[in-house]
């Protein structure tokens, strides 16, 4: 299948001015500045095959939403290739975006002022929708999202939770073919992001919507993305499944331990101490280094143990150390890992 | 074409929401008339201890001054998307990013996106000033003055407008700085200047002061009110003022177009 969105070697630079000071400075910058060049996107490949929902994460300023607006023709390129929808985004911009939609959970695509059915009115409009497809979209999508409560009000007076679900039914009323999602989910509440989740599922799943998803919130992958994109420092460093992540980054577990008595210290081999609170200790081991039973087995025979629990340390905190830890550094990831 | 019948949806849009609460919208605009009609008063209670300033006597000075009132108040409800206080706020919270994502005309939208009905209060004080000025002076109206008057207020119109649009562009230069640090940081820097800065001092009060007033008001004046002009100047210079707004409303839009395409490649 034809991808629907190709980008090869994509970068994007910035500089970043050193402005001269006072009067005369001022009059100078004009002419004459000098000028740091950041490498915000720096050689980016990857293809995004229609139908896929694919996650975009990495950490803060690893030129995430700089790629997004370079995918949405917002921001030229400095080189490379993209082409999404068959378009040259900044090239072809109004062509390109009538067939694109674009959340971002920062910032609302709707009109502050106006009622939210005057804003769906307006969404019409612009993208020239058919009435009836606009109606049947319309209809289907204020069920999901339950927009019934607060058609009527004027955007700056809705909860962010409200916001986001009458932006992503604004992003997805004219049928668009790809749609751009950036932190649809930030800052709302577990049953906010539940209702967002399944709407982002549905939309996918059953119109086939192409769906890039950039977020910091590794539980929104993890629930919707099959194939995740991981980017730091401007450069693509993870490019598959999840869970061949995990697989091979996720293999701590967490022990903790409540003593029976209390021991000045413990020492237990091929386990760390992450935490100590009393007879309470936390331990953290590699799953491929020791198993579980025979970590206990060892703890059992040198101290009097009360009670103990094994867990699976949390994703956030696998995908927190790869980042902190540079793990996929250097790491012999072949990067056009067939996901798809 | 679509877009043309966008920006009417929009404008009338946002004059509904405007209207919702109609007494405190009256009041305002009424309010808008006395305070603006004050400085008015003002300066006609100290001009009438004259009789006239540079042989031009108080109703020859109400008529341009009601006349240029009536345009800028004119201007500033249609041009309002480019003022540079909205404009700012627009780049630095992504709200234009938003538009460039709407598939319509950028430009329309941008006019489409701010429309201030109560700037009526300033149309409406200026209008008061013009009619006042008709009483006290007596206008030898000719077929030609009928036609040039409405063209003169639509050349003022443009002109401010213009240096709307000029002051709204230069905001793509002077906002990059700060938008490129919320790329690393979410949250934007409240600090912004005065953005016309960018341009030296001599150029913006050439283009801010001395040519509307000369230009756009005071010869254009010197013809419908039949006065003779002390500098002598021939009469076609009564005339430029179309002229002079067409280039400067052309210059101003190649300029704005400049602006969006430097935007897209380096800022934001």
């Amino acid at each position: 299948m034809k991808p629907i969105i190709s980008v090869q070697d994509l970068s994007k630079d910035f500089k970043i001015y050193r402005n001269h000071q006072g009067y005369l400075g001022a009059f100078r910058n004009l002419f004459d500045r000098k000028f740091d060049l950041v490498h915000a996107v720096d050689g980016v490949s990857f293809d995004v095959q229609p139908g896929e929902l694919v996650g975009y994460i990495g950490p803060n300023g690893a030129g995430k939403s700089t790629t997004i607006k370079m995918l949405t023709g917002l921001l030229v390129p400095t080189s490379g290739t993209l082409g999404v929808n068959g378009y040259l985004p900044w090239k072809q911009r109004k062509e390109y975006v009538r067939k694109i939609g674009a959340v971002f959970g920062q910032r609302t695509t709707l009109w502050w002022d106006l009622p939210l059915t005057d804003s769906f009115d307006l969404i019409k409009h612009i993208y020239d929708i058919p009435e009836n497809i606009f109606q049947a979209n319309f209809n289907h999508f204020r069920e999901i999202l339950e927009l019934d409560p607060f058609l009527g009000t004027p955007v700056r007076s809705l909860s962010l939770g409200q916001r986001m679900r009458a932006d992503l039914c604004a992003a997805f009323l004219h049928n668009p073919s790809l749609v751009f999602l950036d932190e649809p989910t930030i800052g709302l509440d577990v049953v906010a992001k539940q209702r967002i989740r399944d709407f982002i599922q549905f939309i996918n799943q059953e119109m086939g919507t192409t769906i890039l998803l950039t977020t910091h919130d590794i539980s929104d992958v993890q629930k919707l993305c099959e194939r995740v994109l991981i980017i730091d420092h401007g450069k693509i460093l993870f490019d598959g499944k999840l869970a061949t992540l995990l697989a091979d980054f996720g293999g701590r577990r967490i022990l903790s331990v409540e003593f029976a008595e209390n021991y000045p210290e413990i020492n237990l081999k091929d386990a760390e101490v992450v935490r100590r609170d009393g007879n309470q200790v936390v331990f953290s081991f590699e799953r491929k280094t020791i198993s579980a039973s025979k970590l206990i087995n060892r703890l059992s025979a040198d101290y009097r143990i009360a009670d103990l629990e094994v867990q699976n340390q949390p994703i956030e905190d696998t995908i927190r150390q790869i980042y902190e830890d540079q793990l996929l550094y250097n790491h012999p990831y072949d990067k056009k890992d067939p996901a798809s | 074409m679509r877009s043309i019948k966008l920006l009417f949806h929009l404008i009338r849009l946002q004059i509904r929401s405007q209207l919702q609460y109609p007494v405190s919208f009256i009041l305002e605009v009424i309010s808008g008339v006395i305070i603006l009609g004050f400085y008015f008063v003002a300066f006609a209670l100290t001009f009438s201890r004259f009789d006239n300033i540079g042989g031009w006597n108080l109703g020859e000075v109400a008529f341009v001054w009601g006349l240029a009132e009536f345009s800028f108040g004119t201007m500033d409800m249609f041009f309002s998307g480019f003022d540079y206080d909205a404009f700012g706020p627009m780049i630095r919270r992504g709200q234009f990013d938003q538009l460039l994502l709407r598939p319509a005309n950028i430009t329309l939208q941008v006019f489409g996106s701010r429309f201030v009905l109560r700037r009526l209060g300033k149309m409406i004080e200026g209008l008061a000033i013009f009619i006042y000025s008709l009483s006290l002076i007596q206008v030898d109206w000719t077929t030609l003055k009928l036609i040039y008057l409405p063209l003169l207020v639509i050349s003022q119109v443009f002109f401010f407008g213009s240096l709307f649009i000029i002051g709204a562009t230069t905001t793509f230069w002077t906002m990059e700085r700060l938008e490129i640090l919320n790329i690393f940081s979410y949250g934007g820097n409240e600090v912004m200047s005065y953005p016309m800065h960018i341009f030296p001092r001599p150029i913006r009060m050439l283009f801010t002061y001395i040519v509307p007033a000369i230009l756009l008001s005071y010869y254009p004046a010197v013809y419908i009110l039949g006065k003779t002009d002390p500098l002598g100047a021939p009469a076609i210079v009564s005339f430029l003022a179309p002229f002079v707004t067409a280039v400067m409303f052309w210059l101003a839009i190649r300029f704005w177009h400049f602006g969006i395409k430097n935007y897209q490649s380096s800022g934001s």
